[in-house]
């Protein structure tokens, strides 16, 4: 309470001082912008981005790509090859296996690391596999899992003991994690395709080389971390620099490596589904695509909850793993003590083996056998589509109406007799304006000019619509916004990338991206903080959530876009909701945490001064979890453009459909400037976002 | 390069591929197969698709040899055949092909052998219901007075086509320029979501019109009609003053195509046998129909299915599989 207080309190007694610095510059911007968009509307230049490209570096990058594929085809041709044998082999191995041998394997490691829960709940999500008849599909996944994350651990590994040891390695190696991280993963598939040609390895190689970053930046954190006195000691002692990294540095950095095998197992599995869309057959990635193109909701439900079934064992088996290697083993007891887990799966497999000779349902589970309540599924969808026509549609009409449009051609467009009632004349506008300027007033009266200045932005927006406003004005605001948030590096930032979609002729699709996104992060927002608030206080509200949240962030979305259509169909609105059904995870995760996180110590105070339950969340709580908040919706906007390309599956026209189109013609060129458009916009909102949490932070006290 | 890499790896390759692909029986004439390395058949998109290339794969299967389904994009198959990265694709649409197959056929390593049999169609359709609804269909000209008809909220107040996804390449836009006709072109994202929107659009009798094609299994579940447009002709592609709008080209319909069956010319030297099989393969509607309605509307399983065909249809593909025993 008292911290608020107090910046509250600076915040009016020196509203002049700080007028000074700020206000200036946005009434001068305020003028540039409107004397740009002026000059728009009488140079043709200025009006419309350039639809080609001012700098070819589609071109380039295609150019670069075919001289490069021309001579190291063939190594990577090598690569690809040698790769088939251990896939191949486990493969093998896993469908030789009788089923019952691998569930009770499955279920004996996850005992041995994870205690009886763990194993029953194996046994559980193992035995749907089985029974709902995608137990081949499962095994042929899990190989291809199998082989790319042990590549993606050695890869990472040894990048990240580069990086700790020179400093000159980590400077490529940091920046070119950040750009892995943003730019999304289907542009990824393209200089794979062209290098590995086609089938299954390629996956392979796609979801190792996805998931590798967060090992990297795991073993350089981990490293870095080490206790210097454990160090010198080492030192004294006569290690060297090969004993200090093997026996000293990574045993104990440890823990934090093992957070990065979790984080780079479940990438894996999320790369593999993903890889499905350029070459993979008989996996579950391939099941879930093949099922969505024939408009079969319920088999790819079905198929991609094995998904979601393998992704919480693997990562809680993988948590706890990690959560062991900080605790002493005891050792005791003779070699099969000490071994228990081991020999009794070994055990119960020969046994199964045999077994499965003489009873053949063992080896191969019965199709008379198997349980798919597929078509159930399907029917409800039918059904609901017919019973809620007319709701779906209204919804979806004034979505568009009163939501969409307005943001992506702006009030000036989309305001028309037959949706709205009446038509944008003078009065209307004159009447919007002044609407603007009271609020506007309102929040300086109250809030403070930042808020003012805000309001206005945002109404401005509003009026001239993202895909509408001319490209001059948007750059100069933006830049602006950079700088006084952030620092002149953050705008210089800003700058560059937009002047990189504008000149390569994809700002018209950036802008796109931009509506899309920005409305189904506007919609995460308030939906999903409302969500977090409500989960922070209440136990029963967050444990129900978990799950849910579990499920939407590792389930293909693939599966939902059938369905979504089926009510909604074709275009940006549905889009926009299969963008906030993956997105919105983060700021519900991030809001109920940063207000669980709210020292104690503090809302006792606001308790003991009288505070009401309700004063105590707006008051103290919400200012306070603000920072954390806004980080989940720094998360929400990266999960929101990584969406973007799989939405284009249900018809959108931004840089996702881009990516998506350069993904079918193999034009790497073009997917690389999508995808770093992508990046761009990613990274810029990033760094606005990263820069004000921090400020805010700091006039909190709690950095 | 192809070759440089077989002859290196071949010995060890041998081993792998064979433990990867299983159920080969054994070769039933001598000398097939030439040789045990895989033979590689793209699969694209759609189910149609799937089915022509199944049949033919189990069938080479049945002759010997090992058989890869590879998951290929429509556009970057045609660079993977020519270094034979890909061995064969085997429906390739001449309606809707783009620049990559002029470059795999000048390349000089890419052949066609042959027409598969199918007779394609690719035009716009609509749910038969919307004839009352739009007055004058199936005449091109009565779209240009429904546009309202088909509007929806984000189109309004043009109306709104349904179009291919847009790597599947389509010439609607231009067409609808041409045309003279007020919609917006809404690029489908795939073949799942243009069936589930006619699916919620025939449940709920809603104004449909759309690209689509036939053969399609949803022509066996729902009645649709194409729209007659101006008949297509060669010239209507590239020379504007053809047709009833002198300024423009596409002011025609989509052409009724053929299909052709597209090989990597090693697979002659390769696979001599299987090369002159694939010259041999035919499909035609009636086969195609029947399979796709049993995969995608009863869902089951593909092999299956194929086999089933092969098990009733001897008398079809023996003479294929004797000729190319030859």
């Amino acid at each position: 309470m008292a911290v608020t207080d107090t910046a509250d309190l600076l915040e009016r007694v020196q509203p002049l001082k700080r007028l000074g610095a700020g206000w200036s510059v946005w009434i001068v911007t305020g003028g540039l912008a409107v004397l740009l968009f002026i000059l728009s509307g009488q140079i043709d230049w200025m009006a419309s981005a350039p639809k080609i490209p001012v700098l070819a570096v589609a071109d380039w990058i295609n150019l670069f790509m075919d001289w490069f594929v021309d001579n190291f085809r063939g190594l990577f041709k090598a690569i690809s090859w040698a790769l088939q044998g251990p896939m191949g082999w486990l493969r093998g191995l896993l469908l030789w296996l009788p089923w019952p041998a691998t569930v009770a394997i499955v279920a004996i490691i996850c005992h041995a690391v994870g205690g009886w829960r763990l194993a029953l709940f194996a046994t559980g999500a193992t035995l749907y596999m089985v029974v709902v008849g995608y137990w081949t599909q499962s095994m042929n996944t899990l190989a291809l899992v199998g082989v790319a994350v042990p590549l993606a651990l050695i890869l990472g590994l040894s990048l990240g003991i580069l990086g700790h040891q020179s400093a000159r390695a980590r400077r490529v190696i940091e920046p070119l994690l950040d750009l892995m991280q943003t730019i999304p993963t289907f542009a990824y598939l393209i200089p794979i395709l062209l290098l590995f040609g086609f089938g299954p390895v390629v996956g392979l190689i796609a979801s190792a080389i996805y998931a590798a970053p967060p090992m990297v930046r795991n073993v350089m954190l981990g490293l870095s971390r080490v206790p210097t006195d454990i160090v010198e000691s080492a030192r004294m002692s006569g290690a060297t620099e090969r004993q200090m990294l093997w026996w000293v540095k990574v045993p104990s950095a440890l823990p934090t490596i093992m957070i990065g095998v979790n984080q780079t197992i479940m990438a894996a599995l999320a790369m593999v589904i993903i890889a499905a869309v350029i070459g993979s057959s008989g996996d579950i990635g391939w099941e879930v695509l093949s099922t969505m193109r024939k408009a079969r909701f319920g088999e790819s439900l079905l198929a991609g909850f094995v998904i979601v079934l393998m992704a919480m064992i693997l990562d809680r088996a993988s948590r706890r793993a990690a959560e062991n290697q900080g605790m002493p083993k005891i050792v005791s007891g003779n070699f099969f003590q000490r071994h228990t887990h081991l020999w009794i799966a070994l055990g119960v497999a020969v046994v199964m083996i045999v077994l499965a000779e003489f009873f053949s349902p063992l080896r191969d589970y019965p199709k008379s056998w198997v349980f798919q309540p597929a078509e159930p599924l399907n029917n409800a969808v039918k059904w609901l589509n017919v019973t809620l026509y007319t709701v779906t549609e209204t919804i979806r009409n004034w979505s568009f109406y009163y939501f969409l449009l307005p943001i992506r051609l702006g009030l000036e467009n989309s305001v028309r007799p037959f949706s709205w009632g009446f038509e944008m004349t003078l009065p209307v506008k004159i009447g919007y304006a002044a609407l603007v300027a009271a609020i506007s007033l309102a929040a300086y009266r109250f809030m403070s000019w930042r808020v003012a200045v805000a309001v206005v932005l945002v109404a401005g927006l509003l009026y001239f619509g993202v895909t509408k406003a001319p490209w001059p004005v948007i750059i100069l605001v933006v830049t602006v916004l950079a700088w006084r948030v952030g620092d002149w590096k953050v705008a210089l930032f800003a700058l560059v990338g937009m002047l990189f979609m504008l000149l390569t002729g994809v700002w018209g699709f950036s802008m796109q991206s931009v509506y899309l996104c920005g409305a189904a992060v506007l919609i995460c927002f308030v939906v999903g903080g409302l969500l977090g608030v409500w989960a922070a206080s209440n136990d029963r509200v967050s444990t129900f959530m978990r799950p849910i949240n579990d499920t939407l962030q590792t389930i293909p979305l693939f599966v939902f876009l059938i369905p979504i259509v089926m009510f909604f169909s074709i275009g940006d609105f549905t889009a926009m909701l299969a963008i906030i059904a993956y997105a919105i995870v983060p700021v519900i995760r991030y809001t109920e945490h940063g207000l669980r996180n709210v020292p104690p110590d503090i809302v006792e105070a606001a308790r003991a001064l009288g505070c009401t339950e309700r004063q105590v969340l707006f008051q103290v709580k919400l200012p306070l979890a603000l920072p954390e908040i806004m980080l989940g919706l720094n998360q929400t906007v990266l999960f929101g453009l990584a969406m973007l390309v799989i939405a284009s599956l249900v018809g959108t026209k931004g840089l996702g459909f881009l990516i998506y189109v350069a993904l079918s013609n193999a034009d790497f060129g073009a997917g690389a400037v999508a995808g770093l458009s992508m990046a761009f916009i990613a990274m810029i909102t990033d760094r606005i976002i990263q820069s004000w949490s921090h400020k805010k932070k700091i006039e909190l006290g709690l950095a | 390069m192809k070759k440089t890499m077989r002859t290196m790896l071949a010995a060890a390759a041998a081993g792998v591929l064979i433990a990867g692909v299983s159920g080969s029986l054994p070769a039933q004439a001598q000398g097939v197969p030439e040789s045990d390395e895989s033979i590689k058949l793209a699969l694209n998109e759609w189910t149609g698709q799937h089915i022509t290339t199944y049949v033919a794969g189990e069938l080479l299967k049945q002759m010997g040899y090992n058989v890869e389904y590879v998951t290929a994009g429509y556009y970057p198959q045609m660079t993977a055949l020519t270094d034979g990265t890909i061995d064969a694709t085997l429906e390739i649409w001449s309606s809707n092909i783009g620049e990559h197959y002029q470059k795999s056929l000048d390349s000089g390593q890419v052949v066609e052998v042959g027409d598969l049999g199918l007779a394609p169609v690719e035009a716009w359709y609509y749910p038969d219901y919307v004839a009352e609804m739009c007055p004058g269909l199936p005449d091109w000209e009565a779209l240009k007075n429904c546009s309202e008809l088909f509007a929806t909220a984000d189109t309004y107040p043009s109306g709104r086509f349904v179009d291919y996804p847009p790597d599947w390449g389509t010439t609607n836009v231009d067409r609808m320029r041409s045309l003279g006709l007020d919609y917006v072109n809404i690029p489908a994202g795939s073949e799942g979501a243009m069936v589930a929107e006619i699916e919620s659009s025939v449940a709920n009798r809603k104004p449909l019109i759309m690209q689509f094609w036939a053969p399609h299994w949803i022509h066996a579940v729902h009645d649709m009609t194409i729209v007659t447009l101006p008949p297509h002709e060669a010239a209507c592609y590239d020379d504007p003053s053809w047709g009833i709008n002198p300024n423009d080209v596409y002011d025609c319909d989509w052409e009724r195509g053929y299909i052709k069956k597209m090989v990597w010319l090693g697979m002659k030297d390769e696979w001599p046998a299987a090369f002159r099989f694939l010259h041999e393969y035919t499909l035609t509607n009636a086969d195609q129909e029947p399979m796709m309605k049993a995969i995608d509307v009863d869902g089951r399983d593909i092999v299956e299915v194929v086999q089933e065909w092969i098990g009733n249809n001897a008398d079809r593909w023996k003479p294929w599989v004797d000729k190319a025993m030859m």
